[in-house]
């Protein structure tokens, strides 16, 4: 029996992490002098960042991508549902205001 | 984490319990309507919630996604060396998974502390609101995930009563606590 680390996991993991780090700099990007400032290409991004993410945590930390297609298509078509409401709601939110 | 070699060959199973998965795909659901109308409410004052995440402090955010993500590390590692029969390294990683969710805990109670000092409650605007709201309610899943892990540390521990199945079900509520979090720290965080 191996029980060797396999590395993709932690390659991920370092993705993931980048991403997460990745932020910090779209934050100082869009602020001025400690002010911050509204940013629709700030959110978008932060948005779409945090979909890739879910995406990868569905598919490599929740084993997804050994599952069956269903539910592949499925935990996929989930991850277009959150980001057409996520995106959705904060444009028409600015189109209404 | 193993790499062992009939897992690429194997069939393609659902990870767990698909009752588990009905819960966490209808737990995305609830999370992206409240996530919506967060948004929705932002665009109508962006000025004051500006101005109040500003009072937030990106560093707690980015350590405390960190800590989930890891634990995710961890957590995928005990369902595949459990997988494997190496339940005692299975063990100790469900241990790592349940110290990182206890940091991210310490961390979140922290910076909870620190804003209301700062004069910052749930009652003091609809962005704190939002804010106090997300991050309480992601924090019963958080302890809810605790559960989990003594679920899996219970089934580990006996050779007799061990469940694959019940394992990688907790597993995948575990990860749940995570990709919710993800989602959090990017609307509360990031998002201008």
């Amino acid at each position: 029996m191996n029980t060797q680390p396999n590395r993709r996991p932690l390659i991920i993991l370092l993705i993931l992490s980048a991403i997460t780090l990745g932020y910090l700099a779209l934050d100082r990007s869009a602020d001025s002098q400690g002010t911050f400032r509204a940013s629709s290409v700030v959110t978008t991004i932060a948005i779409l960042l945090a979909l890739v993410k879910v995406r990868f945590i569905f598919r490599e930390f929740m084993q997804v991508r050994n599952a069956p297609a269903l539910l592949c298509r499925l935990t996929d078509l989930w991850v277009l549902i959150i980001g057409a409401a996520l995106l959705g709601s904060y444009f028409s939110g600015l189109a209404v205001h | 984490m193993t790499d062992n070699a009939g897992e690429g060959k194997r069939d393609r199973a659902i990870p767990g319990q698909p009752d588990m998965w009905v819960l966490v795909l209808f737990e995305a659901l609830v999370f992206t309507a409240y996530f919506a109308v967060y948004l929705y409410h932002r665009s109508a004052d962006s000025e004051l919630f500006l101005r109040s995440q500003a009072q937030l402090r990106p560093l707690f955010g980015t350590l405390d996604t960190l800590l989930l993500l890891t634990s995710s590390l961890f957590m995928l590692r005990c369902a595949q060396t459990a997988r494997a029969g190496a339940h005692r390294t299975a063990m100790t990683s469900a241990y790592i998974t349940a110290f990182l969710g206890v940091a991210f805990l310490i961390s979140k109670i922290t910076e909870w502390i620190m804003l209301v000092r700062g004069g910052h409650g749930f009652s003091s605007n609809d962005f704190f609101m939002y804010y106090f709201f997300l991050t309480g309610i992601h924090l019963l899943h958080l302890l809810i995930g605790f559960i989990a892990i003594g679920v899996i540390v219970y089934q580990l521990r006996g050779p007799a009563r061990r469940s694959q199945e019940l394992v990688e079900t907790c597993a995948v509520y575990w990860h749940t606590v995570d990709l919710l979090w993800v989602l959090i720290f990017s609307l509360l965080y990031v998002v201008r």
